[in-house]
């Protein structure tokens, strides 16, 4: 299905807005399981996508299981001694994260699904500024290639001769640290470089900007964004009516 | 040391036209390798394939007769060095030091050989003084002899290079082309750079045209 980017915006908006408020794992779930529906509605290949981001969910699920072990409370499913190791809260955490990671990461298929362009060109009309709008439009560009790097630093770690499946918790933890340092401070300097290219080039010098395409909805894009945001309505009065669905 | 390359195909995609179709190719010990072709001809395919980092869809690669498909990645990287083409993404660690000394840490190998050793590295690699400093923020020719430096620190047999001059400065070229001439496993370096090609010590000049390597 072709989406108008405002009617895309407008389901991230609502999908990540959902993802924070939700009050148990079985909102949660629910939520998860919209994210996936709008993804499948707009034909995005959702396994390719993970496939690609296996290393990215791996280690979303080796913080969810040091949560699970660190988090004390509820009930202790495994316990040495006085030290209980695993509790009911503990998972209930882990899962929560879980489906919170990814319901962000759905929500950003949708994005990066779209074109940087035509994103941008729907943030203007809903009237942001153009500085920000672009800064988004970045933001997703950017996307695929942290995407390669994080791969190709995987793999250069495997070249030092550390296998990574092999390490002891601790060690393991160690070499993330490695793997994100430098990728957060790549992005830093990516971005100084950027921001200094762009001011070389008269970025923002002109006020009034002209548009070369034009964005219109179809009635398709009116119909998804009302029932969007009718069912958005509905699961939030039947969320604050009857409280938690699932308790520890 | 030597690898073969059988009869190598390769695509990204399925059903996509092969990057790379019946590539074979032999590198030996002690002899230099320069490897050109244009942009997007597949020279960092090529050099992925043989660190095992991409799997070919047909042929095999033999490294000393051995197929290399049946070697784990961290096997393959003990006898293969590989430089790559951006040396931030072979760099991980807060201090030079540390860049060096980490894989030997984390893997319980970091012996007090082992860390004169690495001593010993700093000062090959013109890299004396700056243990503190922070690899992503040094010039590149210093990322460059730093990622070298770690490489060798594992005593790689046969070393590739990707575009190694693409970012440094004439007084880091003749570091490089002394160490590579100078290094006694094989070398395979991708370049387009002339001069780098004419400083090496009787390099064998092949080309990468059309999916195939030939002898240019
Ligand atoms: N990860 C990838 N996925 C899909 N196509 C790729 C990928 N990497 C490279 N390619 C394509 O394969 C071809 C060869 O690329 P590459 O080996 O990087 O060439 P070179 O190093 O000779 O410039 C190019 O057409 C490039 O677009
Ligand atoms: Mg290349």
């Amino acid at each position: 299905m072709r989406l108008d980017p405002r009617a895309r915006l407008l389901l991230i908006l609502l999908i990540t807005t959902l993802a924070v408020l939700a009050k148990d794992i079985a909102y949660l779930a629910i939520v998860f399981f919209a994210a996936l529906a709008v993804n499948a509605m707009l034909k995005i290949n959702i396994i390719g996508a993970a496939k690609r981001m296996r290393h990215f969910i791996w280690l979303i699920l080796f913080i969810a299981i040091v949560q699970s072990l660190t988090v004390k409370g509820g009930t202790a499913l495994l316990s040495v001694g006085k030290i209980n190791f695993l509790t009911t809260k503990g998972i209930g955490f882990a899962a929560e994260f879980v489906l919170r990671m990814g319901i962000i990461l759905l929500a950003g298929l949708i994005a990066a699904s779209s074109d940087g362009r035509e994103m941008t060109d729907g943030l203007l009309k809903l009237g942001m500024p153009y500085e920000l709008a672009f800064m988004s439009a970045i933001a997703l560009r950017f996307l695929p290639v942290f995407r390669d790097e994080f791969v190709a630093r995987i793999n250069a770690m495997a070249m030092r001769g550390i296998d990574i499946k092999r390490l002891s918790l601790p060690k393991k933890l160690k070499v993330y640290g490695y793997l994100i340092l430098p990728a957060v401070s790549g992005c830093v300097i990516k971005s100084e470089e950027l921001a200094r290219s762009m001011s070389a080039r008269g970025f923002g010098a002109e006020k009034k900007r002209t548009m070369l395409r034009a964005l219109k909805l179809t009635w398709t894009d009116w119909l998804v964004m009302i029932i969007a945001v009718l069912l958005t309505a509905a699961y939030l009065v039947f969320m604050y009516t009857y409280g938690n669905l699932f308790v520890l | 040391m030597k690898i073969e390359l059988n009869n190598l195909t390769f695509s990204y995609k399925k059903r996509s036209a092969p990057v790379l179709e019946g590539v074979g190719a032999v590198f030996e010990q002690g002899k230099r390798y320069a490897l050109t072709g244009r942009n997007g001809s597949g020279k960092t395919t090529l050099a992925n394939l043989i660190l095992g980092l991409l799997k070919p869809q047909n042929g095999n690669i033999l490294i000393n007769g051995e197929d290399a498909a049946k070697m784990s990645a961290a096997l393959r990287a003990k006898k293969i060095g590989y430089l790559f083409q951006n040396p931030d993404l072979q760099l991980f660690a807060p201090t030079v030091m540390e860049e060096l000394a980490f894989p030997f840490e984390l893997t319980g190998t970091l012996t007090e050989e082992k860390q004169d050793e690495l001593q010993r590295m700093l000062t090959i690699f013109h890299l004396n003084g700056m243990e503190e400093r922070f690899p992503l923020t040094m010039s590149g020719g210093e990322k460059q002899r730093l990622a070298l430096a770690t490489v060798m620190s594992r005593h790689a047999e046969f070393l590739i290079l990707d575009e190694p001059t693409s970012a440094i400065d004439r007084e880091c070229r003749s570091f490089l082309t002394n160490f590579i001439n100078g290094f006694a496993g094989g070398a395979l370096v991708i370049t387009h750079d002339e001069e780098l090609i004419a400083s090496l010590d009787s390099p064998h000049l092949l080309k990468l045209e059309g999916g195939r390597v030939h002898e240019a």
